[in-house]
């Protein structure tokens, strides 16, 4: 009987030993997240702080920063964006520092897998950063210059070029992230191509009539372009 | 800088000539049609005129394929009788020579000041190449100011049509009234007269990898002279009537650097002009008539679609720009766009004023904050269209002349916006 007592608790008092030697791990961790959060937010007020005080949005509007953000519809401040950036940094070490203190093998491998993805996860932001950018600054360009013609689907158009470089820049971040690459890129060329074709046929079949009369807009306007010119 | 002077075929053509007291200049692209008329007519106009100067010649080209550059040179007056009544003592030098850098108006410009300032000219005039109503007296017009009453820079003045010259009438004329208080009413009319003193000042300045450097050349020789105190004057030198210009033209480019650099030399003359209340007139030369002129035909219906198309489509960008409040008054505008729409001067004034902060404090990329403004000058436009229709032209410069006094009385909306 007391061999089966012993059976039963044995394993009991594994698990409360495990525990003991595990709270002094997790005490560690969550000191290190909050101490860590309360220094982020810290951290991160003091550059707002900071930024303020050296005039970084002047600064960036000088250097042209604001102009590049603003090329992409980011209507944040500079200094903004540049702390919320560092503040969310900050926070991914916090936690990656506090979860390796549990000291459990399986999420020290993750961590260190997350570790070794990190530039992967990173050149993925920046083509999503450079893709909103471009995408953003695309869309107004063309769509600027379709009401400035006169096109009826001046919007439309703009939406439309807008979704093919979302796609594109989608299926390069995906593609750096190696989230299924092969499937990534037949699907991009699948969706790619057939937006091309549908635009193609939409346009040869069902937009006969406004493909007539954009041409035909375009002509009249090349003819009527000496009136416009002696506008000066 | 990499000036024009340096090249062996112009440096060696300067060193003929060694030195000159006239230069006109033609800044020429493809012209071969009218350019013929052009030279011949300075030719005239220096003989004539200034028969014991010695003159020089200038075709600055941008390449032009259709002979061009051969008229020019091959051009002669054949029968001087009927024009001269003395021999010319000085001869008149001609130079046909390709103009490098950003193809453009400006710096077709930049390498006839180069040239003027290397032969040490006393007056150089400046003459657009599709010009049909240039006459010999013209040279005179715009010369004899600089040559004989001492001024640095001579602004043309011409009978227009009402519908010609949009862009000057509702933008470019009353901003810079205001701005500098000189009432030049032709302040990009593409032909000019000036002092070999000015003509230095212009080669001093880098600008030639800006819009300056295409058509925001007109507006940035007048500003120039006039923010930098030069000597003023405007000369009546009768119509204005020109070749069609290309018909690829763009006009919302056109738009787009003619106000950019105008926008971009508020900044550099911000202290200049915000001291500056109301304007006065420049002294005018040069006798006036009444002229006949070509009728300008407009599409009035086109530009009305695109002011639509603009409300329906730039909402956020405008918004942006001008605010909610002046915004929604455009909505309203654009829910009665017939025949009689008028866009009310206060907030035709405040959407210009508001452009020149938004070009400042850089909201948009600037290419495309300037396009914007495309289909509200076209608003503007086909509401001056419709509201001088029936308008002689003293009538409708009047309503030019109201623009203008709103632009003046609104110049405090401006400057407080500037701070």
């Amino acid at each position: 009987m007391t061999d089966f007592i012993s059976l039963i608790l044995e394993p009991l008092r594994d698990v409360y030993a495990k525990f003991v030697r595990f709270v002094p791990n997790l005490l560690a961790m969550l000191i290190i997240i909050l101490v860590g959060m309360i220094a982020t937010r810290t951290i991160s007020l003091i550059m707002l702080k900071l930024f303020q005080t050296v005039k970084f949005d002047s600064w960036s509007d000088r250097m042209g920063l604001t102009s590049v953000m603003r090329k992409g519809d980011l209507w944040a401040k500079p200094s903004e964006a540049v702390g919320s950036f560092v503040y969310w940094l900050l926070v991914i070490a916090v936690l990656m520092a506090g979860f390796s203190a549990l000291n459990i093998q399986a999420i020290d491998h993750l961590i260190s897998n997350f570790v070794l993805y990190l530039p992967r996860v990173i050149s993925a932001i920046l083509i999503l950063a450079f893709g909103y950018i471009v995408t953003g600054f695309i869309g107004r360009a063309v769509l600027i210059s379709a009401v400035n013609r006169g096109y009826l689907f001046a919007k439309l158009l703009a939406d439309a070029v807008r979704i093919l470089f979302i796609v594109l820049f989608i299926a390069m971040a995906l593609e750096q992230l190696q989230v299924a690459p092969g499937i990534v890129v037949a699907a991009f060329s699948i969706i790619f191509g057939g937006i091309v074709i549908a635009l193609a046929i939409a346009f040869g079949v069902g937009g006969i009539d406004t493909a007539k009369k954009i041409i035909e807009k375009e002509t009249e306007k090349k003819e009527e372009g000496s009136k416009d010119v002696e506008h000066i | 800088m990499n000036s024009v002077i340096a090249r062996k075929s112009i440096s060696d053509h300067i060193e003929k000539i060694k030195d000159a007291e006239i230069l006109v200049g033609i800044p020429s692209f493809n012209n071969a049609r009218t350019i013929g008329h052009v030279v011949r007519a300075v030719q005239a106009g220096l003989a004539k005129y200034f028969p014991e100067r010695k003159s020089v010649l200038v075709d600055s080209d941008g390449g032009s394929t259709d002979m061009t550059v051969d008229i020019v040179k091959s051009t002669v007056i054949e029968d001087y009788q009927a024009i001269l009544l003395y021999h010319r003592n000085e001869p008149v030098f001609k130079m046909a020579i390709p103009y490098h850098g950003i193809p453009g108006k400006g710096s077709a410009f930049r390498t006839i000041f180069e040239i003027a300032d290397a032969l040490n000219v006393k007056a150089c005039a400046v003459v657009d190449s599709d010009l049909r109503s240039i006459t010999p007296e013209w040279v005179e017009l715009l010369l004899k100011p600089v040559l004989k009453e001492g001024f640095d820079f001579v602004a043309p003045l011409y009978h227009r049509h009402k519908y010609d010259g949009t862009i000057t009438n509702s933008i470019i004329y009353p901003l810079t009234r205001t701005l500098y208080g000189k009432q030049v009413r032709q302040p990009i009319g593409g032909d000019f007269g000036f002092s070999g003193r000015l003509a230095k000042h212009y080669c001093s300045k880098d600008v030639w990898q800006t819009d300056v450097a295409r058509y925001g050349i007109d507006i940035w020789m007048t500003t120039e002279a006039i923010a930098n105190g030069f000597k003023i004057a405007q000369a009546f030198l009768g119509a204005k009537i020109h070749d069609p210009k290309d018909p690829g033209a763009d006009l919302s480019a056109m738009l787009h650097q003619v106000t950019g650099s105008a926008f971009a030399l508020m900044e550099t003359y911000a202290s200049v002009w915000k001291g500056i209340q109301g304007s006065e007139p420049v002294p005018t030369f040069g006798f006036q008539y009444e002229v006949g002129l070509e009728q300008v035909t407009v599409n009035a219906e086109r530009m009305r679609n695109i002011f639509r198309e603009g409300i329906r489509n730039l909402k956020e960008i405008w918004i942006s720009v001008i605010g909610n409040g002046d915004y929604n008054e455009i909505k309203a505008l654009g829910s009665r766009l017939n025949g009689n729409f008028r866009f009310p001067l206060a907030l035709w004034t405040r959407i210009v004023y508001d452009y020149a902060l938004a070009y400042r404090k850089k909201i948009l990329p600037r290419e495309h904050l300037l396009k914007s403004m495309m289909p509200l000058y076209l608003g503007k436009t086909a509401s001056f269209v419709t509201e001088v229709q029936d308008m002689n032209q003293s009538r409708a410069e009047s309503a030019i002349e109201n623009l203008c006094r709103e632009f003046e009385s609104s110049k405090d909306y401006l400057v407080n916006g500037w701070k």
